[in-house]
């Protein structure tokens, strides 16, 4: 599942940091990562629990509305 | 998505209260520790919202936009002046707490307010100057590094945050501060002085009428139509206790 950048109110923002490594757990609505636009830092919350699998964006990288900065891999089943 | 110029009053529930916390000078520990407690409350009931106007013993802030290079002092010298660096987790750069400060910190809940995070820094840097409009000053908004200015000199920062869906930390107005004192720090990186609505004012400043005068702006535009107001808070009663 994609953790996707929510709406904004500017164009762009940049990405500042991620709170979570690759491999690590998280649930639904835990801070995973910040951006940051002039003035202010903006954290973005996991989707759903699971896995951190991949970080699609990196500190310093600018980044819009919508756009996915990285994939969470749900817990297998039981 | 509507702009800051949005018609007043049409952001926060019909009938909604802002609770705003005039607490006079607060150490920034003690700040951060009631911060904490009020985004844990509203994040768990987003119809509430609060606002704690303060000022700070002097300390220098670094938010994620500045730079120790804004720091004229070595920390031998900044330890003689007791002036204790912090980095923390917010927007704008580096911020030097001085008594004469007046420091309007609103925590809301964004999504109750159905504003987008730049809508509110914007809104809230609105407020700010109508703040001082009511002291006969004509500030403008610094939008590449958000705060106020009266000519071409800084007068009130802008350093914000948002977690959890509810927004914090916030603004510092020179209300009457040591401007002498910016010289040691390049508050946002700004190379030029720092000024004050005591110094641009024709009027008499008084810090207690500006805590009011923020505090009425921000309830105006963000659209409470109803504050209660409160001096102390049961934390710090606690805190008190178990000393």
């Amino acid at each position: 599942m994609p953790i996707l950048l929510p709406e904004l109110g500017v164009e762009v923002g940049r990405f500042s940091l991620w709170y979570v490594r690759p491999g690590e757990a998280v649930t639904a609505g835990d801070r995973v990562a910040e951006i940051l636009i002039p003035g202010l830092t903006i954290d973005v919350a996991a989707p759903a629990d699971g896995v951190l699998r991949e970080r699609l964006a990196l500190p310093g990288d600018v980044v819009h509305s919508g756009q996915s900065l990285g994939l969470i891999e749900p817990p297998a089943d039981p | 998505m509507p702009g800051p110029e949005r018609s007043l009053n049409d952001f926060a529930p019909p009938g909604a209260a802002l609770r705003v916390y005039l607490l006079g000078t607060l150490p920034f520990d003690s700040f951060l520790a009631f911060q904490r407690r009020l985004v844990y409350e509203i994040s768990g009931d987003p119809q509430l919202a609060s606002l704690v106007i303060c000022d700070h013993p002097p300390e220098i802030t670094i938010g994620r936009e500045g730079s120790r290079l804004h720091i004229r002092p070595t920390p031998e010298q900044l330890a003689a002046q007791e002036w204790r660096v912090r980095w923390v987790a917010r927007g704008g750069g580096v911020m030097l707490h001085l008594p004469g400060q007046v420091c309007a910190y609103p925590i809301l809940p964004l999504a109750g307010l159905q504003m987008t995070p730049a809508q509110y820094r914007d809104v809230l840097l609105e407020s700010a100057a109508d703040a001082l409009r009511q002291h006969k000053l004509e500030p403008t908004v610094d939008a590449e590094r958000p705060g106020l200015r009266i000519g071409d000199r800084r007068v009130a920062h802008a350093g914000l945050a948002i977690r959890s869906g509810v927004t914090g930390f916030g603004l510092v107005v020179n209300v009457c501060p040591d401007l002498e004192l910016f010289e040691a720090v390049a508050c946002d990186g700004e190379p030029r002085p720092m000024t004050s609505l005591e110094r641009e004012s024709p009027l008499r400043i008084r810090p207690a009428a500006v805590r009011l005068d923020l505090a009425d702006a921000i309830a105006r535009r963000f659209g409470f139509t109803r504050q209660s107001v409160f001096h102390t808070h049961t934390i710090f009663h606690a805190n008190a206790a178990s000393r």
